[in-house]
C-alpha cells in the first residue's frame, strides 16, 4: 500500500514539478541534472505582450463571474435556507446541474448558444458560461456558510428594529465574511483554470491565459511557457493556501 | 402596554403549533407560558413576536391589531435561550443595536446604553465581545439590550436554562426585580415550574397547543383545572373515584374501590364523568394517635424517606400507597412497620376528571 | 425557520435562476434544437426538422472515434479503480493532519490547470523529454520510447488527473467505518484479506461506483489533454466535437454529438445511481 501510494504521488505531482523545473533551466533544452539556475525564462514571458493580455483577460474574467456568482448564489441559498420553500430541493438540484453536464458539451452548447445571441468572442458570454460553471460549487459551500449563522441572530437583529434587508446586511453579511471570501477565491480559482468551455468559445482575439498557453504549447514548446505555467501555478497555491486557511478546502471536498 | 391573543392558530403544514389561543396580560404584568415541551408554548411566543405569524386569530398590542406587522415595526423586544448575542459586535454594541435600528442620536445612544449596562452591573465589560464573557454576563447583556428599547412588550424564551443552578436562582429574582421596577409588560416562556412560580404574576399552563389554565401560581397549584395540571406543577396522590353521592349536604364517594371519602363542596351537580381525587403530599396527616380531619383511615408506614427540611412519608392505606410531606421534625417520630392514622380535610382535595 | 407567505423566498432565489436559465438551459435547449434540423451550405434550416444529424453519427469515423474514446476511458478507470483502494486504506489510516496533506497532493491535479498539467506531461513523455532521458541514462532501455502522440500517453496523464473522483468518496465512506468493524472481524479470526473482502468492500461499493462513474465520465469528456497528448490521428469524441463545431462549422451534427454525450453520461450517472441504491437495499436486507 505504502509502494502504491509513493507511486501515485509521483504520477500526481510529477507533471507539475517539471514544469517548474523546466522553468528555472537556463538552456532551451533539457539538461540532466540541473545544474544552473535561472529566471531567464521569466524575463521572456513576461515581455511577450500575448499572455500579459492574456492574464489581464483571465484576471479580469474570473473576477467579474466570481463577483456575479457569489452574490446571486448567496442571495439565492439564503432564499433556500432560509424560507425553506416547497420546491427547494428541486431547486438546488437546478443550481448543482451543471457538474451532470461535461465542460465539452456545454462548451458546444454555447458556442451555439452565444453566435445565437450575438455575443461570440465576447467577454458577456465567457463571463456568463463561466457563472453557470462555478454556481454549483458557491452555491454548496455558502449553504455550509449560512447553516453555520443562527437564525436567532437574524430574528433578534429584527425584532430590535432592523428591516430584513438592513439585518442582512448588519447580521448575515458580516458573520457570513469568511465563507463569501471562500467562495469568491475558489469560484475564483476554478474560473482562472478553466479551458475547455472556453476553447470551444473564443476564437484567437480573445484567449484567457489558459488557453493562450494551451495554443502556444500547440505550436512548439519551450521554457518560456513552462515559466507563464509555472507563475499560473504559482497563484493557484496562492490561492490554495488561502483556501485551506480560510477552512474551507475539506469543507468543498467532503461535502 | 397590554397584550391581548384572540383564537391565535399557528400551523405548520398541516400540524398545529398553537391551537385557538386567548388570553389577556395587563399592563406590566408578568406573564408565564408553562408548559411541557412541544406543548406550543415558544411557538406561541414566536407568534407575538412575529418570527412565524399566525394561522388564524389576531394578537393586539395595547389595542394595536399587530398580527400582521413585520417584525421590527412592532416595538417588543426579546430574550432568546442563547441570548443570541451578535458575536461580531461588542457588548456595548449590541447593546446600541435597536437604539441604531430607531435612529437614535449618538449621544443618547451613549447615555442610555451606559445606563442599561449600568442597570445590568456590565458597565465595565462594554468593549468586550461575546465569546469573553460567562453565561451569566452574556444573559445581562441580552437583557439590557432588550431593555434598552424602551420595548412595549418583552419577551422571553427560556431565558435560564442555559444557566448553572445557582446562577439561575439569582437571574430570576434580578430580572424580576428588574421588570417590576421598570414595570414592562412581560411574557416569559419555560418548563420550569419553579422559575414560572417565583417569578410571574400569572401563568398559563399549556399542553398540545391549548391553553389548559390561566391563573396565579397558588390558584394553579392548590386549585388545578385537570389531571394534566395537577400533575404538572407538582407531586400528587391520585384516587380514582366511584359515584359521587350526596349525604347530608357533603359529598362522598369510594375512592381507589375501597376508601369511603368525603370530597370538597363542589359548585354545580354530581359529575357524570369518570373523576379522580387530587391530593398534594403536604395536605395529609400522618399521626400515630388520633387525627380530627375529615377523612382518616388507619394504615401502616412503608417507608420515611428524610429530605432535608421536610420528610416524605409512605402509609399504606389497604392496598393504596399515599405519600405524605411533612416538616421533619415531624416526621422523626414516624417509624416505618408502625400502624398510623392518615387524614386529610375534605376541601385540600381536588376532583378533577380522569383520565 | 420561516415562513412562506409572501413571495420573499422567490426573489432570493429569482436572480440566480433567471441567470441560469438564460447561461444553462436555454444553451442546453438551443443546441437540441439545432441538432434536428439539417445543415445546408447556406446554414441550419430551421424550417426542416430531421433526425438524420443522428443517423450520421453512426458513420464509420465517428464510430472508430467513439471506440478510441471509450477504450480510453475504460482502461483509465480500471487502472484508477485498482489503484484506488490501496491508496484510501493507507490514507484513512493516518493522522487526521496527514491524511489532509495526502488529500491536498491528490487534488491538486483538479486544482492545476489542465493546460500545465498537460505541458509537464508532455515535457516527461516525450521522446526526448525526462522519462526516456531517465531511462537511457540508466542503461535500461536501448531507444526511446513512444510513450505519446499514442493513447498511451493520453491514459498516462489522464489517471492521475482524475484520480481524485474515485478516491474522494471511497475516503470520506472509509473513514465513516467504524474502525472497530474490521478489528471486531480480525479478533473473530478473519485474516486481512477476508476482512478486506468481507467487510471493507461491501461496505464501500457504492461511493466506490459513484466515483467510478464520475472517473469514467470525465475521461470520456476530456479535450486538453487527449488533444496535446495524443496528437490529431487520435482523436477522442471531444476533439471530434471541436472539428465539427469549429472547423467545419456543422452546428447540427456538433449539436447531435453534444446532445448524444450529455444523454450517454446522464444514462451513466443514472444506472451508477441505481446501481449504488441497489446494493446499499441489498446491503440492508442481508442480516
Amino acid at each position: 500500500m505504502i509502494l502504491v501510494n509513493i507511486l501515485m504521488l509521483v504520477v500526481v505531482l510529477a507533471p507539475v514539478a517539471v514544469v517548474m523545473w523546466m522553468s528555472f533551466t537556463p538552456t532551451a533544452t533539457f539538461v540532466l541534472p540541473l545544474t544552473d539556475f535561472s529566471l531567464r525564462w521569466y524575463r521572456e514571458a513576461l515581455s511577450y505582450p500575448g499572455f500579459i493580455d492574456a492574464f489581464w483577460l483571465s484576471f479580469e474574467l474570473a473576477t467579474l463571474a466570481a463577483v456575479i456568482t457569489v452574490a446571486l448564489s448567496f442571495l439565492a441559498a439564503y432564499g433556500l435556507a432560509r424560507y425553506r420553500p416547497r420546491g427547494g430541493g428541486a431547486l438546488k438540484a437546478f443550481f448543482t446541474a451543471p457538474l451532470l453536464v461535461s465542460a465539452v458539451v456545454f462548451g458546444i452548447a454555447m458556442l451555439q448558444f452565444v453566435n445565437r445571441i450575438g455575443l461570440y468572442n465576447q467577454l458577456s458570454g465567457l463571463v456568463l458560461a463561466h457563472v453557470v460553471l462555478v454556481v454549483p460549487f458557491a452555491i454548496r459551500s455558502l449553504e455550509v456558510t449560512l447553516r453555520a449563522v443562527p437564525e436567532e441572530l437574524e430574528w433578534a437583529a429584527m425584532i430590535l428594529g432592523r428591516s430584513r434587508l438592513g439585518m442582512l446586511l448588519r447580521v448575515t453579511l458580516p458573520l457570513s465574511a469568511r465563507g463569501l471570501v471562500t467562495a469568491f477565491l475558489f469560484c475564483f480559482l476554478l474560473s482562472f483554470s478553466e479551458v475547455t468551455t472556453t476553447i470551444f468559445m473564443t476564437g484567437p482575439s480573445l484567449q484567457t491565459l489558459p488557453v493562450r498557453i494551451y495554443s502556444y504549447m500547440s505550436d512548439r514548446i519551450d521554457p518560456t511557457v513552462a515559466a507563464v505555467s509555472a507563475l499560473v501555478v504559482m497563484v493557484s497555491i496562492v490561492l490554495v493556501a488561502v483556501l485551506n486557511l480560510l477552512g474551507g478546502l475539506r469543507r468543498l471536498t467532503t461535502e | 402596554m397590554s397584550l391581548e391573543l384572540v383564537d391565535v392558530a399557528k400551523t405548520f403544514g398541516t400540524v398545529p403549533a398553537v391551537d385557538g389561543v386567548s388570553l389577556s396580560v395587563a399592563s406590566g404584568e408578568f406573564f408565564t407560558l408553562l408548559g411541557p415541551s412541544g406543548c406550543g408554548k415558544t411557538t406561541l411566543l414566536r407568534v407575538i413576536a412575529g418570527i412565524h405569524p399566525a394561522t388564524a386569530g389576531r394578537v393586539l398590542l395595547n389595542g394595536r391589531d399587530i398580527t400582521h406587522a413585520p417584525m421590527h415595526t412592532r416595538n417588543l423586544a426579546m430574550v432568546f435561550q442563547n441570548y443570541a448575542l451578535f458575536p461580531h459586535l461588542s457588548v456595548f454594541d449590541n447593546v446600541a443595536f435597536g437604539l441604531r435600528s430607531r435612529r437614535v442620536g449618538r449621544e443618547e445612544i451613549r447615555t442610555r446604553v451606559r445606563d442599561a449596562l449600568a442597570m445590568v452591573k456590565l458597565e465595565a465589560l462594554a468593549e468586550r465581545l461575546p465569546a469573553q464573557l460567562s453565561g451569566g454576563q452574556q444573559q445581562r447583556v441580552a437583557v439590557a439590550r432588550a431593555l434598552v428599547v424602551r420595548p412595549d412588550l418583552l419577551l422571553f424564551d427560556e431565558p435560564l436554562s442555559n444557566l448553572d443552578a445557582r446562577l439561575r436562582d439569582e437571574m430570576r429574582f434580578e430580572i424580576r426585580d428588574l421588570q417590576r421596577r421598570i414595570g414592562i409588560t412581560t411574557v416569559l416562556v419555560t418548563h420550569d415550574i419553579e422559575e414560572a412560580f417565583t417569578m410571574s404574576d400569572r401563568m398559563a399552563v399549556m399542553q398540545g397547543g391549548k391553553i389548559m389554565q390561566i391563573g396565579r401560581a397558588s390558584e394553579i397549584y392548590r386549585a388545578p383545572a385537570s389531571r394534566f395540571v395537577a400533575n404538572f406543577v407538582g407531586p400528587i396522590n391520585e384516587l380514582t373515584l366511584g359515584a359521587i353521592e350526596t349525604v347530608d349536604n357533603r359529598r362522598r364517594a369510594r375512592a381507589a374501590g375501597e376508601l369511603a371519602v368525603w370530597l370538597p363542596d363542589l359548585e354545580g351537580t354530581s359529575r357524570a364523568a369518570p373523576a379522580s381525587l387530587i391530593l398534594r403530599p403536604e395536605v395529609l396527616r400522618v399521626s400515630a394517635g388520633e387525627l380530627g380531619t375529615d377523612n382518616r383511615f388507619p394504615g401502616k408506614i412503608e417507608d420515611v424517606i428524610y429530605l432535608g427540611a421536610s420528610s416524605e412519608c409512605r402509609v399504606k392505606v389497604g392496598a393504596v400507597r399515599l405519600s405524605a410531606v411533612m416538616p421533619s421534625a415531624a416526621a422523626a417520630q414516624l417509624q416505618p412497620g408502625a400502624s398510623v392514622s392518615v387524614g386529610w380535610d375534605a376541601k385540600d382535595g381536588v376532583v378533577v376528571d380522569a383520565g | 425557520m420561516l415562513d412562506r407567505r409572501t413571495g420573499a423566498p422567490w426573489l432570493f432565489v429569482a436572480p440566480l435562476v433567471l441567470v441560469m436559465v438564460v447561461g444553462f438551459v436555454w444553451p442546453l435547449v438551443q443546441v437540441l434544437v439545432n441538432s434536428l434540423h439539417p445543415n445546408t451550405p447556406q446554414g441550419i434550416d430551421s424550417a426542416q426538422w430531421t433526425l438524420g444529424n443522428y443517423a450520421r453519427l453512426a458513420d464509420p469515423f465517428y464510430g472508430e472515434v467513439l471506440l478510441r474514446t471509450l477504450r480510453i476511458s475504460v482502461i483509465v478507470t480500471a487502472i484508477s479503480g485498482l489503484l484506488a483502494y490501496p491508496v484510501a486504506l493507507f490514507v484513512s489510516r493516518r493522522s487526521t493532519r496527514a491524511q489532509s496533506l495526502f488529500l491536498l497532493a491528490y487534488i491538486s491535479p483538479w486544482l492545476i490547470n489542465t493546460v500545465v498539467k498537460a505541458l509537464g506531461w508532455t515535457l516527461l513523455l516525450r521522446t526526448n523529454g525526462m522519462v526516456n532521458t531517465l531511462l537511457r541514462a540508466l542503461d535500461v532501455i536501448p531507444a526511446p520510447l513512444k510513450l505519446m502522440l499514442n493513447e498511451t500517453g493520453v491514459v498516462i496523464a489522464l489517471i492521475p488527473g482524475h484520480f481524485m473522483f474515485v478516491l474522494l468518496p471511497l475516503w470520506v465512506a472509509l473513514s465513516g467505518l467504524d474502525p472497530a468493524l474490521s478489528w471486531a472481524a480480525g479478533t473473530l479470526g478473519a485474516r486481512p484479506s477476508a476482512v478486506f473482502w468481507r467487510v471493507l468492500l461491501p461496505m464501500t461499493l457504492p461511493a466506490f461506483i459513484a466515483g467510478l462513474v464520475i472517473n469514467f465520465i470525465m475521461n470520456m469528456t476530456v479535450f486538453a489533454i487527449p488533444m496535446l497528448l495524443g496528437g490529431a490521428r487520435n482523436m477522442v469524441a471531444s476533439m471530434l466535437a471541436y472539428q465539427v463545431n469549429l472547423v467545419s462549422l456543422d452546428w447540427p451534427l456538433g449539436g447531435a454529438l453534444a446532445v448524444a454525450l450529455l444523454a450517454f453520461t446522464l444514462a451513466l450517472v443514472w444506472i451508477g445511481q441505481r446501481g449504488a441504491g441497489l446494493l446499499l437495499a441489498a446491503r440492508s436486507v442481508r442480516p
